[in-house]
């Protein structure tokens, strides 16, 4: 068992790239955290730096509170899973998951029973004598998680384990990792770029962007409260409706008003400052074809049914279609022309530099 | 109807094409061959010979097995050691491309993985082999009066794993650039140190690149005529030098016995060859793809 703690981690490369700056994190002991970002957004780097492969420039890494910043790869007792697998070519599955405990000198009796039990916990007994060219990307990834596995590490460190396989086998796999993490009770850190995959894994998730932490919480806190318009934008699927405009404050209260958009704000968020602004709502929040406050008249451009819900793009004078989620059942068609309405207690503000206007506490919409 | 007559055609041209160039390449072979078997009045013979009607084993009697009837002199002179240059070739060859491909993968695998030498001193590196080797030949032959290596197995050892290093680094790099870091990374987060990476995970990877490299520099060292010539005299005699021996004052070159010898010496790679054939194939063709 282990706690990851991230101390002003920094990494900038020859040439002066900085792919992290400054980086606090605590992973607490057999908490499952997902670092999620854009590609680029040094993510990976940052797994790297805890792993050893990559030097820190600044900060330390610890891992249960000692220093590790000088400790080879090795020594560190963490468990890694590479996205392309990186099994070795040339052995067979059964050498393959041997090697760690070969090399950390384990008697060859023991070492075959732990293989044996690990591949039987992973589904794999009938690949021990192939070699990894002669398994599938699922099995392949199956053999890396089992040589991790076999080490009993402290900690393990996931990069992008999903992501070379198809969409069903990701979410086969997503499962497992799921439920190894239950069983085993271990730390997890999961690097990813897809926020579904974060969402549906982590007890907690850190977004990232070009090498900073936008925020951390809960897949809910994330997703219901996020601190600005990057972290909107990135999680939920389909994405928030975002809509440009100003904030305008008269004595009635405060208004938005953008390209095909004019409401009153609710009341919790009448303290917001006046002058450009960014307003968003979840497509789920779009309320379709009800009376309401503020309608929007809008004409359905696009259907896109998805079996139990359906996606309508709304056209309404703004630059983007706004994404309203209706029944799977419901009747629209391409063409047709409704009034929408935007759940007003449901709104996201964001000011001209992405930062979330917070609603007020203790007002009622 | 009309394309498949069209690529019959193209197909008899490439044959026509490949077949006269294999033909040019062959020839010389088989005209060494052929006369190594020839009397001595057929090596000079108008019109020639092309295959002798009276084949003979003379020709290597007399080199391999030193049954020279001893009638002229110079012959007689330079064919006493075929055997010792045979040897003294081996030893020479086997240890300097051993020696040169060992230093070449181990520097390699530093430029590659730890940035020891950075793509322009690899090309340094490089530059050394632009230098032909006679410009050097004086001053080598001063520097090794002076460190007693003159005529001696060492000497000629060290001057082919420093000429050699340039090839060895560049066609192993090569290689050991085309092994994902990750799979190392693997073995070392596994608990491998940085040697053991090496020896169970990185050289089993690229042993068809080394292999590879290992026939190419063997070639090169194994053939080396003109350094071998200056820095050897009498105690250290290499086959190509021994070959060029074969050059009666009197009576020009003994063909036939040149013949028979360059056939003793060409024959040790081709076995070296056919046993690494499997690697040869794959370690050529995937190395230079890339580059």
């Amino acid at each position: 068992m282990a706690r990851i703690e991230l101390r002003g981690l920094r990494k900038v490369y020859p040439g002066g790239v900085e792919a992290v700056t400054g980086l606090d994190l605590v992973v607490e002991e057999g908490e499952f955290v997902v670092l999620v970002g854009p590609s680029g957004c040094g993510k990976t780097t940052t797994l790297r730096m805890i792993a050893g492969f990559e030097e820190p420039t600044a900060g330390e890494v610890r891992l249960d509170g000692r220093v590790v910043n000088d400790l080879e790869p090795g020594a560190r007792n963490l468990g890694m899973v590479f996205q392309t697998h990186a099994l070795f070519p040339h052995k067979t599955v059964f050498e393959n998951i041997e090697f760690g405990p070969r090399m950390r000198k384990v008697d060859p009796a023991t070492r075959r029973r732990r293989v044996r039990e690990v591949a039987a916990r992973l589904h794999i007994e009938h690949l021990l004598d192939k070699r990894p060219a002669q398994c599938s990307g699922g099995e392949a990834q199956r053999v890396a998680l089992a040589r991790t596995l076999v080490t009993e590490p402290c900690a393990f460190l996931l990069d992008e384990p999903l992501a070379s396989l198809d969409a069903k086998l990701r979410r086969e796999l997503r499962a497992e990792i799921d439920r190894l993490h239950q069983e085993l009770g271990r730390t997890f850190l999961y690097v990813t770029h897809d926020q579904e995959e974060a969402m549906t894994l982590a007890d907690r998730i850190a977004v990232m962007r070009e090498g900073r932490l936008e925020q951390v919480g809960t897949p809910l806190e994330v997703y219901a409260d996020p601190v600005n318009l990057f972290v909107a934008d990135f999680f939920g699927s389909p994405s928030m409706n975002l809509l440009p405009g100003r904030v305008r404050r008269t004595a009635g209260g405060a208004w938005f008003e953008g390209p095909g958009v004019a409401l009153a704000l609710p009341p919790a968020l009448a303290g917001a400052p006046e002058g450009p602004a960014t307003l968003g709502v979840r497509p789920e929040h779009v309320r379709v074809g009800g009376p309401g406050a503020a309608p929007l008249r809008c004409r359905v451009t696009l259907v896109e049914p998805l079996g139990r819900d359906t996606l309508l793009y709304l056209e309404h004078g703004a630059a983007r279609p706004t994404v309203a989620v209706v029944d799977g059942a419901a009747p629209y068609r391409a063409g047709d022309v409704l009034a929408a309405e935007l759940a007003p207690e449901r709104l996201y503000l964001f000011d001209a530099a992405g930062r979330r206007v917070r609603p007020r506490e203790g007002v009622t919409p | 109807m009309r394309r498949a007559a069209r690529r019959r055609l193209a197909a008899l041209g490439r044959l026509l094409l490949l077949g006269s160039w294999g033909l040019a390449v062959a020839f010389p072979m088989y005209w060494l061959v052929a006369t190594s078997f020839k009397p001595d009045h057929e090596w000079f013979a108008w019109p020639p010979v092309y295959w002798t009607r009276t084949p003979t084993l003379e020709n290597y009697r007399t080199v391999w097995l030193g049954e020279a009837r001893v009638y002229r002199t110079q012959e007689a002179l330079s064919m006493q050691k075929p055997w010792l240059a045979l040897r003294h070739s081996l030893t020479i060859a086997l240890l300097a491309t051993g020696l040169s491909v060992a230093l070449g993968t181990l520097l390699a695998y530093g430029a590659s993985r730890y940035g020891l030498l950075s793509e322009r001193r690899l090309f340094n590196l490089l530059m050394l082999r632009m230098v032909p080797p006679i410009v050097v030949a004086a001053p080598l032959t001063l520097y090794y009066s002076a460190l007693h290596l003159l005529d001696s197995v060492t000497g000629l050892v060290i001057v082919y794993v420093i000429t050699t290093l340039p090839y060895s680094v560049w066609m192993t790099k090569s290689f050991v650039d085309e092994i994902p870091r990750e799979v190392e990374q693997a073995a070392a987060i596994l608990g491998a140190g940085r040697w053991r990476t090496l020896w169970e995970v990185t050289l089993p990877l690229i042993r068809s690149g080394v292999v590879a490299t290992f026939m190419f520099v063997l070639i090169l060292t194994w053939s080396e005529y003109l350094i071998a010539l200056i820095l050897t005299k009498t105690e250290v005699v290499t086959l190509p030098v021994q070959l060029a021996k074969y050059e009666g004052s009197a009576e020009g070159r003994v063909y036939g016995r040149q013949a028979a010898l360059a056939v003793g010496v060409t024959i040790p790679l081709i076995v070296v060859g056919c046993l690494i054939r499997r690697h040869l194939v794959r370690g050529f063709s995937f190395g230079m793809v890339r580059r």
